[in-house]
C-alpha cells in the first residue's frame, strides 16, 4: 500500500493549463472582493461606505466587461454559433454556453441587488463588510455554475453561503429576528452542505473520481454498485435542493426572507436561485443523463411538492415577505419541472426562467422595502390595504411585479412558464404539466388577493408611509420592472442566447 | 521522502511498525520514570497554584460570576482565529511534497494563496481582532 | 484490508451525526453534530482514497477540514452574536420566526 502511494506520488505533477480570458470575469470578482477586505482593514470609516460601493460597482462592470469581451472572442472562434467553450484549470471549471448565460444573469441581477444594499435612505444601516461579503458570494455563485467536478462545486458552495449566512445577521434595526434567520440559515444550511459533501464521497468511491464527466462514464458501466451511484445522487441532490429552496427542503427560506434585510433577501431570492438551478442543471446533465429513468420519478415527486407547498403555504400567509418565499418555492418547482425536462429545450427554457425570476423578485423587494411604518418595514399584509389610494404608482409597479410572478401575459413570468411547460411537454411529462399549471393557477390566487387588498381596500387609520426612494434603489426598481417587461414582449434574443449551446464537460 | 524511514527499518525482515512500538516503549518508560523519579529526589515545597488542577492559565473554579461562570467572549475570538490560519495551513502539505516537481507555478500559486490569507490577517488585525480587550 | 468496515463506520457516524441535529435543541450541540457528520465525510473519502489506490480523497478530506474550519468560525460568530442579544443558545428559544 504505501509502495502504491509513493508511486502515486513520484508521478509528474503538471501545472494545469489556466485560460484566464474565459476565467476573468471569476477572477475579477474575487479579486475586488479581496480588495474590498483590504478597504476594510485600512480605510477611515467614514469613507468606508463610498469607497466600499465604488469598489464592488468596479468589479461587476469589470468583470461584465471581460464576460463580454470573452464571449465576443469565442464567438468569433470556431464555426457559425461559435466555439462551445473551453474547459480550464485541469477540468474544473467549464465555462461553456450556459454558464456564460448564468454568469451575465448573475452579473446583472448583481447590480441590481448592489443597488438595493447600497441605498442607505430606506432601508438598513449595514455594516460596510457587506460589501465583501456579497462579492464573495456572487464569486462563489459564479464558480458554482461553472463547477465542471464536485468538490469545484463544493468549494464554490460554502463560499456563496458562508456570506449570505453572515449577510442575513447584518441588520441593526430588527436585529433579534435578523440573528434568528442567520441562525436558522446556517444550522440548516451546514446540514444540507453535509449531504452534499456525502454524496460527493459516495460518488467518488463509485466512479474514483469526482469529476463530473467521469461519474457520467462510470454510470455507463454496469459492473459497479448502484447503491454508491444512487446513494450518492441523493444525498447530492438533496444538498443542491436545498440552496434552490425546492420543495420539502425549503423549511428555511420563509423564516429567512422575513428576518434577513431586504435587500439582503432580495440578492439571495435572486442570485441564489439561479447559481443553485444553474449547479441542478449541470449535475444532472452532465454526469447523470444515462440514468435518468431511474431517477427523474423521484424529482417528479419532489416538484410537485415543491409547487404545491408553495402555492398552499403562500395562501395562508400574512406576511408579505414570506408570501414571495413560498412564491419562491413554488417558482423552484416550476424550474424544476424544466430542469428535469433533459432535453436543449429543458435547459434553455430554465435559464430564461431563471433570468426573468430573478428580475422580477429584486423589483418586488425593492418595493416592500420602500413601505414602511414608524417601528421599519410595513411586512404585514394588513398594513397594505388601500396602498394604491396613498401611493398609486406604488401599488402599480407592485401589481405589475405580481403578475409577473404569477405568470400573466405580457410579463416575463408568463413567457418563462410557457417555454418551460412547453419544453417539459415535448420531453413527454405532460401529467406534470397538467399539475403544474393547476399549481400556478391556485398560486395566481393570492398573488391577485394582494392587489384586491391594494386597491379595493380601505386604508387602516395607522397605515405604513411609502418613503421616498433614494436614487439606487428607483434606478433597481425601474431597471427590473422595466426587464420584466422587455422579456415579456420581446423575448426572442434571451431566448437565443439561452439556447445557443449546451454543457460542455 | 519516506526512503529514510524505510532505511532506519532493520532489514532483517521485521515488521516496518517495530521501531514504532519502539518509540511507545521509551515513552512510556520515560514517563513512568520521571513520575517515579520526581517525588524522590526533588524538593517538596507546596503553595495554593501547585495544588491547581493546572499550574497556568484560568483558574478553573471559581469561575466569575459575572456572566454566568462563563469564559470571557475574548477566548473565543481568539480561538476562532487561531483554528482558522491554522488549519489553513494544511494546503502547504501537498505543497510542501510536490513542489519540486510543481516549479515555478507552485511557488506562484502558494504565494497567492498566502497573500490571500495575509488580507485576513491584515483585516483581523487593524479591526482589532488581535487586542485582547 | 476491508473498506466495508471504515464505510460502515463512517455511515453510522454520519447517522449519529445526523439523529443529532434533528434531537438536539443547542445550537452549539446541533453544530457539533455537524462536525461529527463532516468528519464521517472525512473517513469515507480517505476509505476511498485506499480502495482506489490513489491521493485524490485525502487531498479532499483536507479541503473538507479547512471548510469545515471556516464554518465553524462563521456559525461560532452568528451563535455568539445571538447569544449576546439573547443570553441563550438554545434553537427553542428563537422563536421569533414561526408559520
Amino acid at each position: 500500500m504505501q509502495e502504491q502511494f509513493l508511486a502515486q506520488a513520484q508521478q509528474q505533477v503538471n501545472a494545469p493549463d489556466i485560460a484566464y480570458g474565459a476565467i476573468a470575469p471569476v477572477l475579477i470578482v474575487l479579486g475586488f472582493a479581496c480588495l474590498s477586505v483590504l478597504v476594510e482593514a485600512f480605510v477611515a470609516k467614514e469613507r468606508r461606505w463610498g469607497l466600499q460601493i465604488g469598489v464592488a460597482a468596479a468589479a461587476i462592470v469589470l468583470a461584465g466587461a471581460s464576460l463580454a469581451a470573452f464571449i465576443s472572442s469565442n464567438d468569433a472562434a470556431g464555426g457559425p454559433t461559435g466555439k462551445t467553450g473551453v474547459t480550464t484549470l485541469a477540468g474544473a471549471v467549464s465555462v461553456d454556453k450556459p454558464a456564460l448565460f448564468l454568469w451575465g444573469t448573475l452579473l446583472a441581477l448583481g447590480v441590481l441587488a448592489l443597488l438595493l444594499i447600497a441605498d442607505r435612505t430606506v432601508g438598513g444601516d449595514m455594516q460596510t463588510e457587506v460589501f465583501p461579503l456579497f462579492l464573495f458570494a456572487l464569486g462563489g455563485m459564479m464558480v458554482f455554475c461553472a463547477a465542471n467536478n464536485l468538490l469545484t462545486m463544493f468549494i464554490a458552495l460554502e463560499v456563496l453561503s458562508l456570506p449570505l449566512y453572515l449577510m442575513c445577521g447584518l441588520a441593526r434595526k430588527r436585529r433579534l429576528i435578523s440573528q434568528e434567520a442567520a441562525v436558522k440559515y446556517f444550522l440548516l444550511g451546514a446540514f444540507a452542505s453535509a449531504f452534499f459533501l456525502y454524496g460527493l464521497a459516495l460518488l467518488y468511491g463509485y466512479a474514483g473520481s469526482v469529476k463530473l464527466a467521469d461519474i457520467a462514464t462510470a454510470a455507463v458501466g454496469t459492473d459497479r454498485s448502484d447503491t454508491l451511484l444512487f446513494g450518492g445522487l441523493g444525498l447530492l441532490v438533496v444538498g443542491l435542493l436545498f440552496k434552490g429552496s425546492v420543495g420539502p427542503f425549503h423549511t428555511w427560506t420563509p423564516d429567512v426572507y422575513q428576518g434577513a434585510p431586504t435587500s439582503v433577501t432580495a440578492f439571495m431570492a435572486a442570485c441564489t436561485k439561479v447559481a443553485a438551478f444553474g449547479g441542478i442543471l449541470r449535475v444532472l446533465t452532465v454526469a447523470f443523463q444515462s440514468t435518468q429513468w431511474e431517477w427523474r420519478g423521484v424529482l417528479w415527486g419532489v416538484a410537485i411538492a415543491s409547487m404545491a407547498i408553495g402555492a398552499i403555504f403562500g395562501l395562508t400567509q400574512t406576511d408579505v415577505k414570506r408570501m414571495i418565499a413560498y412564491s419562491s418555492v413554488a417558482h423552484a418547482g416550476f424550474l424544476l419541472v424544466g430542469a428535469i425536462a433533459m432535453n436543449t429545450d429543458g435547459l434553455s427554457s430554465t435559464l430564461f426562467y431563471l433570468l426573468a425570476y430573478g428580475f422580477t423578485t429584486i423589483a418586488s423587494f425593492g418595493v416592500i422595502s420602500l413601505v414602511r411604518s414608524g417601528s421599519g418595514e410595513a411586512t404585514d399584509l394588513s398594513q397594505w390595504a388601500g396602498l394604491a389610494k396613498r401611493s398609486p404608482l406604488l401599488a402599480g409597479v407592485f401589481t405589475f411585479l405580481l403578475l409577473a410572478l404569477a405568470g400573466i401575459p405580457l410579463t416575463s413570468g408568463f413567457i418563462g412558464k410557457f417555454v418551460v411547460f412547453s419544453a417539459a411537454l415535448r420531453d413527454g411529462m405532460a401529467p406534470l404539466v397538467v399539475i403544474a399549471l393547476v399549481f400556478s393557477a391556485v398560486a395566481a390566487f393570492f398573488y391577485l388577493r394582494v392587489v384586491v387588498l391594494m386597491y379595493f381596500s380601505e386604508p387602516a387609520e395607522d397605515g405604513p408611509t411609502v418613503s421616498v426612494p433614494g436614487a439606487f434603489t428607483t434606478v433597481a426598481i425601474t431597471l427590473g420592472t422595466f426587464v420584466t417587461l422587455l422579456l415579456g414582449v420581446l423575448p426572442g434574443f434571451v431566448l437565443n442566447w439561452a439556447s445557443s449551446g449546451g454543457f460542455l464537460s | 521522502m519516506l526512503e529514510a524511514f524505510e532505511a532506519a527499518a532493520p532489514s532483517s525482515g521485521l515488521d516496518p511498525y517495530v521501531p514504532l512500538v519502539a518509540l511507545f516503549v521509551l515513552a512510556a518508560a520515560f514517563a513512568v520514570f520521571s513520575v517515579a523519579a520526581a517525588p524522590l529526589v526533588g524538593p517538596r515545597r507546596y503553595n495554593k497554584a501547585k495544588l491547581d488542577a493546572y499550574e497556568c492559565g484560568i483558574e478553573p473554579s471559581p469561575q466569575p460570576i459575572v456572566g454566568g461562570g462563563r469564559m470571557p467572549v475574548a477566548y473565543y475570538l481568539t480561538a476562532m482565529l487561531f483554528i482558522l490560519f491554522d488549519i489553513e495551513m494544511v494546503f502547504l502539505y501537498p505543497f510542501a511534497v510536490t513542489s519540486d516537481q510543481l516549479g515555478f507555478f507552485g511557488v506562484v500559486e502558494i504565494v497567492l494563496f498566502i497573500a490571500t490569507v495575509g488580507f485576513a490577517y491584515a483585516y483581523v488585525w487593524r479591526r482589532g481582532g488581535l487586542d485582547w480587550n | 484490508m476491508t473498506p466495508t468496515y471504515y464505510l460502515l463506520l463512517s455511515a453510522l457516524l454520519f447517522s449519529i451525526g445526523t439523529i443529532g441535529v434533528l434531537v438536539r435543541r443547542n445550537a452549539i450541540v446541533v453544530f457539533m453534530c455537524i462536525e461529527l457528520m463532516l468528519n464521517a465525510v472525512n473517513l469515507t473519502l480517505v476509505t476511498f482514497a485506499r480502495v482506489n489506490g490513489q491521493l485524490d480523497g485525502q487531498v479532499m478530506a483536507f479541503f473538507v477540514m479547512v471548510v469545515a474550519a471556516a464554518e465553524v468560525v462563521v456559525g461560532l460568530a452568528i451563535i455568539m452574536s445571538i447569544f449576546r442579544t439573547r443570553r441563550s443558545a438554545s434553537v427553542d428559544d428563537s422563536n421569533l420566526l414561526k408559520y
